[in-house]
């Protein structure tokens, strides 16, 4: 077996792996966003498919692979057809360069393998900011060519509100940029190792405790412009329900919309992967070293640090829940201000201080 | 806007207070919603359900074929064809009777209307149908929603209308019309 193939059917394996867990993922949170929302709102969610419900993903999939495949009259029909499958595709690259493990490598015939992430380049942020933008033109496409003036204002909105608020993103990680002095997001998680003082959201020299190079403001700008970029509750103008029908997507069924909305969920699961991975130390415990290596299992580390991914992965996704459970859709002026004129100051500031620190308090 | 109300501003003090409520009642879970099908609500005693016509315990309908119930209804739901009772030319009945439930608001006011007590409303209320024809009734089937609702026929004396004895001439053990 020649290296490449080798090389080629490891990548395979590997991106299989990984899209079969976002995709168990989104089919968990499909689930979990209603049950949860009915809890919230003193309901029971869905009951009836399985015991408590446990299968209606199972059921829907289902439901949505029989529907009948409606392109609207007048459709631009090859755009019709790529936009769903440009957001799909888009939101689930993103996540070849996301570390859900520790940096090990493994050797077999003389090809050095990370198991636990796909892509380890060097410009791993770039890629998924690149990535994720692109994602936008899926909506807006998908609401251009479906020739419905909502899908229409849907994804102008959509287009507006991902320049506006993809810049917060971009200016919230370059105070974490600073501190790792890295791009990759391996080394970003790297760097915050050695209990939670060393995550960025407290920012804490690797030799002290106290929080110097906090970077707790662009972890809240990063997480409001995340739920934004997902065209989340609350800021879920492209889609308004009660505005624009569906938005985006209100001329879509079947498997085609199934696309748009699995989309969606994994885009939210992708923004919680790279705040958990940028703020939150990303695979590292919140303590130093791991339970494993104390008790002597050194070779199952590993098992620990996924957990403790997971776990931060799932927080994120439930404070989704939450939001949505809470909060009302901002009014279109709000949203606009809301990014220009408070969370762009804030991010600059960020930016300047860190940047003050950084150089007066290397790490 | 004083200092107070500025650092609610920035700290998202209203936005935690509205989390704090829905997590409060997910940490409290306790539905107020009810599985339909599976479990039903309890009714209340003066529920207005769906119209039947009655019987008396030997089973000889009530319905005098007055018309009132007809006259009485705001949606015209019902029509009643009245005809003498062959060979009894006092004695008269309904010989056709005709609900179209699809237009029945359900106030009562024919079950008010009534002189003998022979409309009553039951506690059923699970009538959707796929074809609407099925919801047009006739004599027949409102006896029979009738008998399955009420298997104790005959209401209390002393609920009737005083002019039941006038109108119906099956009641032997009242006073009569003098002849």
């Amino acid at each position: 077996m020649t290296e490449l193939s080798l090389r080629l059917a490891v990548s395979f394996v590997q991106i299989l792996a990984e899209v079969s867990l976002v995709m168990l993922t989104v089919a968990i949170m499909t689930l979990a966003e209603r049950k949860v929302l009915g809890w919230m709102q003193d309901r029971m969610g869905p009951m009836e498919v399985g015991p408590y419900g446990i299968l209606q993903p199972l059921a829907d999939g289902v439901k949505l692979f029989f529907k009948e495949d409606i392109v609207p009259a007048g459709a631009n029909k090859a755009m019709f057809a790529l936009a769903p499958m440009l957001t799909m595709v888009v939101s689930l690259i993103g996540f070849a360069v996301i570390p859900f493990g520790p940096d090990i490598t493994l050797n077999i015939h003389g090809l050095t393998i990370k198991p636990f992430v796909i892509a380890d380049i060097n410009i791993g942020i770039l890629y998924i900011l690149a990535i994720a933008s692109i994602g936008a033109y899926g909506i807006i496409l998908g609401g251009w060519s479906s020739n419905s003036k909502y899908s229409l204002l849907g994804g102008l909105r959509s287009a507006a509100q991902v320049i506006s608020y993809e810049l917060n993103v971009g200016l919230a990680i370059v105070g974490v940029l600073l501190l790792s002095g890295s791009l990759s997001l391996v080394e970003i998680t790297e760097a915050q190792s050695g209990g939670f003082w060393h995550w960025f959201i407290w920012g804490a020299r690797p030799d002290g405790f106290f929080p110097i190079h906090t970077q707790i403001f662009a972890f809240v700008v990063f997480l409001i412009s995340g739920v934004a970029e997902t065209n989340r509750i609350t800021f879920d103008l492209p889609e308004a329900e009660s505005e624009l029908v569906a938005g985006f997507f209100t001329e879509y069924s079947g498997m085609k919309f199934a696309f748009f909305v699995s989309a969606e969920y994994a885009s939210m699961v992708l923004v919680s992967c790279v705040a958990a991975s940028l703020f939150l130390g990303g695979w590292n415990a919140p303590y130093p070293g791991t339970i494993f290596e104390y008790i002597g299992l050194e070779q199952l580390a590993w098992i620990e640090h996924i957990v403790w991914f997971a776990g931060k992965v799932y927080f994120f996704l439930f404070v989704f829940i939450w939001l949505r459970a809470t909060l009302p859709r901002l009014r279109y002026d709000q949203l606009m201000r809301f990014g220009w004129k408070v969370l762009l100051p804030i991010a600059l500031a960020n930016i300047i201080i860190t940047a003050i620190t950084v150089y007066l308090f290397p790490r | 806007m004083t200092f107070k109300a500025w650092i609610k501003t920035i700290t998202f003090y209203e936005l935690a207070v509205g989390m704090k409520a829905t997590m409060s009642h997910l940490l409290h879970y306790k539905p107020i919603t009810m599985q339909y099908p599976h479990e039903k609500r309890i009714l209340p005693d003066n529920y207005r359900g769906m119209l039947s016509l009655l019987r008396y315990d030997d089973g000889t309908e009530k319905c005098v074929g007055c018309d009132l119930c007809e006259a009485a209804c705001p949606s015209r739901v019902i029509r009643v064809v009245s005809a003498e009772v062959p060979g009894e030319p006092t004695k008269r009945y309904a010989k056709e009777y005709y609900m179209d439930m699809t237009r029945c608001l359900f106030c009562g006011l024919c079950v008010d209307a009534c002189p003998v007590d022979a409309l009553g409303m039951t506690r059923e209320y699970e009538w959707s149908v796929y074809d609407k024809r099925q919801l047009h009734l006739n004599k027949e089937q409102l006896l029979a929603i009738g008998d399955r609702s009420f298997p104790v026929r005959e209401k209390q004396l002393e609920l009737q209308h005083p002019n039941v004895a006038f109108f119906n001439v099956a009641f032997k053990h009242l006073p009569q019309k003098p002849d």
